[in-house]
């Protein structure tokens, strides 16, 4: 033991468990390799593919005359491919890869029917592509987030259905009466995503409703996305890696009840806030305003939970990439919180509607939160998979600072310039292209930032190849950040 | 927790509850709204939109204007779109009953443009339910009956009747009359443009001129080009937003538009373009069908007909008149 009395070993082997539990899990993780990883690689290379639509993307905004001629490259375009690579590309096959693992373990079964697993993925890339390929040829919807055209997302829907389907046999298989908080965030988001999917491509597709109901059902889908689905993926594998890593139990099983019952009645009625003063009833978007403002009660029960978890363990962050990952997207997700409780409110909203301040929303929801979570859950998984550790812990470190800075400095680029932005719209003194000239500078500014999580996104997909390719360490201790050895070495 | 039925009654019934809370209930509250017309069952606005309008719309949504323009105006109390000119009220539910799909929008790094339609001069601003290029299909010209039915809508494509009144348009803009000269004889004017028929028509309606004389409640822009919101600025602004507006930062949409060697005469509907977007001699850039059809769909945005749910700003600051731009109220339908 170190001076601070931390663990420094494998979290694993600390644990009090005989060898037995030991040799079971390495089991169980050996089973999830194919299709976890599949969904990983996949995922890895979507992000990939985003990120470089984003810098054009980005870019564009303040060069409007680069390659715009060609029609599949114009900015309406790239935008929403973009968005929905970022969206159903790399984050939801992810947080699948990740669900996925988190299942098996906890579930402490090996993985059955691998199969119906392969093929989701299979089908899902293809979907992705399809939808992608469309949106770019021109056939997208028009709605946020829901911009793959039909043909697109009738597969989507068909490689859900295999990876939910396999979820659900997961849970008959499995071991133990006792349902771990991460499981119910999981059961809740594979059973989520479906409902919602299904009801947003019906009502807005096949009877589609009349008018700006559209619009509502639009940003109600997209906005529960964000949370029942994302939100509850990163929150349950927050609940398991941090706990896990620091080898310590949840500080308080009450609390994170509360946590989870509150988020899925509260953020599930948020939306309709980023139409305020659109035309609708006022009752349906002060009912989400409203809503927005409670979804506080689930950021400070999962926040205090976390923390006191973490209590006297924070210095671990120093070593662990998981940790590091986890506890930033756990603490994005407080951020992301408030923010979005802020521009909510009608008096701010005024001002941000329709500005660049909800792109930065979208952003911490997405990358902040939920993309640094996942970060750290496959720093975790990865290894485990493919039993080499990861090869450069430089690599990491140089990942988590470009995505950290990167995020923050396009948060901030995004919030700052959308506010100024809707200050000058609602000056009518000013001439309506004040207001636009008013952001350029931040938006160069996020085409900056853009740049950091670029790099960041290469490096780590360099690093993850390096995995893939069997060239991590061979290794029993995990690859830390910082050499433990020097500190630590007094203790075991 | 422990079992399973609990849980999964749970997730269930927080999704029902919020689906039904914000989805289920709207629907029944406003999912099935219906024009409004006066007393004789005339006047009815918003009305059915032509087929080029829908094909513009889905023109509109392939090429995400969507994530640049929205298309809802806010009232007085809350923000400046109104007396940014961008409506003479605010938006209500029922200005969309005939879109699909609705594109509200959530974003503004252009111009809000719920009336882009009925922004353009007096002469081309098509009344609501005027879908373009079918003149027919607008029955008895939604808003206002008098003001010219037949050749509003065709702002894009119709070539207009001679104009034997050079009409010294009443109407606002001081190019308006011909802004088409360079090559096209006298009398086929304006190929793009039907403004002198449509202002002959105007002008024979007593009704509709002093709204548009007077109101000039949108900007009008001189020197050289086509007045601006008329189809044929359109078309020069999509083919290349910085001849008109140096700030602009909106892509060109060249890839809708062909450029063609001149066959036998210049095409009716060749783009006014000057400086460097010029075609060169015997070239000439005409708009591709999906042009047309958004830019029809952008001429019939248009929220300015009053509706009864929604009050009217009467004392916004710059509004000239009370009823301010609506195109001419014809029928005595009180404005308000």
């Amino acid at each position: 033991m170190n001076a601070t009395g931390i663990p420094l070993k494998e979290p694993e082997v600390s644990a009090v468990a005989g060898d037995t539990e030991q040799l079971e899990r390495a089991y169980i993780d050996a089973s999830t390799r194919v299709p976890v990883l599949m969904f990983y690689t996949s995922s890895i290379a979507w992000l990939i593919l985003g990120t470089l639509l984003a810098g054009f993307v980005s870019w564009k905004l303040h060069s409007p005359d680069l390659l715009s001629d060609i029609s599949f490259l114009t900015w309406g375009r790239v935008r929403p491919a973009h968005m929905n690579v970022m969206v159903y590309g790399w984050a939801s096959m992810a947080g699948m890869g990740t669900a996925i693992w988190l299942m098996a373990r906890l579930c402490r079964t090996v993985l059955r029917y691998p199969l119906l697993l392969v093929a989701g993925a299979c089908f899902w890339n293809l979907g992705v592509l399809l939808g992608v390929g469309g949106i770019l040829l021109g056939d997208s919807t028009g709605y946020q987030w829901l911009e793959f055209p039909g043909y697109a997302a009738i597969i989507l829907f068909v490689a859900y259905t295999l990876v939910a389907s396999w979820a659900v046999l997961m849970f008959r298989y499995r071991r133990g009466d006792q349902i771990y908080i991460t499981q119910w965030y999981l059961l809740g988001a594979f059973l989520w995503f479906p409902w919602l999917y299904s009801a947003g491509q019906l009502m807005l597709f096949v009877v589609p409703v009349q008018g700006v109901l559209q619009s509502a059902v639009g940003w109600w889908y997209a906005n529960n996305l964000l949370f029942l689905w994302f939100g509850a993926i990163a929150l349950g594998t927050a609940y398991y890696m941090i706990p896990k890593v620091i080898g310590r139990p949840v500080y308080s099983y009450h609390l994170a009840t509360i946590g989870f019952w509150s988020y899925a009645l509260f953020s599930s009625w948020t939306g309709m806030q980023r139409l305020v003063d659109g035309p609708f009833p006022a009752w349906m978007i002060t009912a989400s305003i409203a809503a927005t403002i409670l979804t506080m009660i689930p950021v400070a029960t999962v926040g205090l939970n976390h923390h006191m978890t973490m209590q006297g363990y924070f210095p671990l962050m120093r070593y662990s990439p998981t940790l590091r990952f986890t506890v930033f997207g756990a603490m994005s997700y407080t951020v992301f919180s408030v923010i979005g409780v802020l521009i909510s409110l009608r008096s701010v909203a005024r001002y941000v509607n329709f500005t660049q301040a909800s792109i930065a929303y979208s952003h911490l929801g997405l990358y902040a939160f939920f993309t640094m979570v996942i970060f750290g859950s496959m720093y975790y998984i990865v290894p485990r998979l493919i039993g080499r550790e990861w090869r450069y812990a430089s690599l990491i470190k140089l990942h988590f600072w470009a995505s950290a800075y990167g995020i923050g400095l396009m948060t901030l680029m995004l919030l700052a310039g959308g506010f100024l932005q809707g200050v000058d719209m609602q000056n009518p003194t000013l001439a309506f292209s004040e207001s636009i000239e008013t952001t350029l500078p931040y938006l160069r500014g996020r085409s900056l930032a853009g740049i950091l999580l670029t790099a960041s996104h290469f490096i780590f997909a360099y690093h993850f190849g390096l995995m893939l390719l069997g060239l991590g360490r061979t290794s029993t201790v995990p690859t830390f950040l910082n050499p433990v050895e020097a500190e630590a070495s007094g203790g075991h | 927790m422990k079992g399973l039925a609990p849980l999964f009654l749970g997730i269930f019934g927080t999704f029902a509850f919020s689906w039904v809370g914000l989805t289920v209930i709207p629907n029944w509250q406003i999912g099935h709204l219906n024009p409004q017309s006066d007393e004789e069952g005339t006047d009815i606005y918003p009305q059915p939109q032509s087929g080029m309008f829908e094909r513009g719309a889905r023109v509109y949504a392939a090429n995400g204007c969507i994530y640049c323009h929205s298309q809802q105006v806010r009232a007085d109390y809350a923000a400046a779109d109104i007396e940014r000119k961008w409506g003479n009220r605010r938006s209500a539910p029922r200005d969309y009953i005939f879109e699909q799909p609705v594109f509200l929008g959530k974003m503004r790094m252009g111009q809000d443009i719920a009336n882009i339609g009925a922004r353009a001069p007096a002469e081309q601003a098509s009344p609501a339910p005027a879908g373009a290029a079918a003149p027919a299909a607008s029955p008895s010209g939604g808003t206002s009956p008098a003001a010219s039915p037949a050749p509003q809508g065709a702002a894009v494509s119709s070539p207009p009747p001679p104009a034997n009144s050079p009409a010294t348009a009443p109407a606002t803009s001081p190019a308006s009359p011909a802004p088409k000269t360079p090559t096209s004889p006298a009398p086929a004017a304006a190929p793009a443009s039907p403004s002198p028929a449509a202002a002959t028509a105007a002008n024979a309606s007593p009704n509709a001129s002093p709204t548009s004389a007077a109101g000039a409640p949108w900007p009008v822009q001189t020197a050289g080009e086509p007045p601006m919101y008329s189809a044929a600025w359109h078309h020069v602004h999509l083919y290349s937003p910085r001849s008109i507006n140096g700030d602009s930062n909106m892509p060109s949409y060249r890839f809708l538009y062909e450029k063609r060697r001149i066959r036998d005469a210049r095409s009716a509907d060749a783009l006014q373009l000057t400086g460097s977007d010029a075609p060169p001699e015997g070239w000439e850039v005409v708009p591709s069908f999906d042009a047309k059809c958004l830019v029809a769909y952008l001429m019939a945005l248009n929220q300015s007909h009053p509706l009864n749910d929604v009050r009217l700003v009467g004392g916004a600051p710059a509004a000239p008149v009370p009823a301010a731009g609506s195109p001419a109220p014809a029928s005595p339908a009180p404005p308000k």
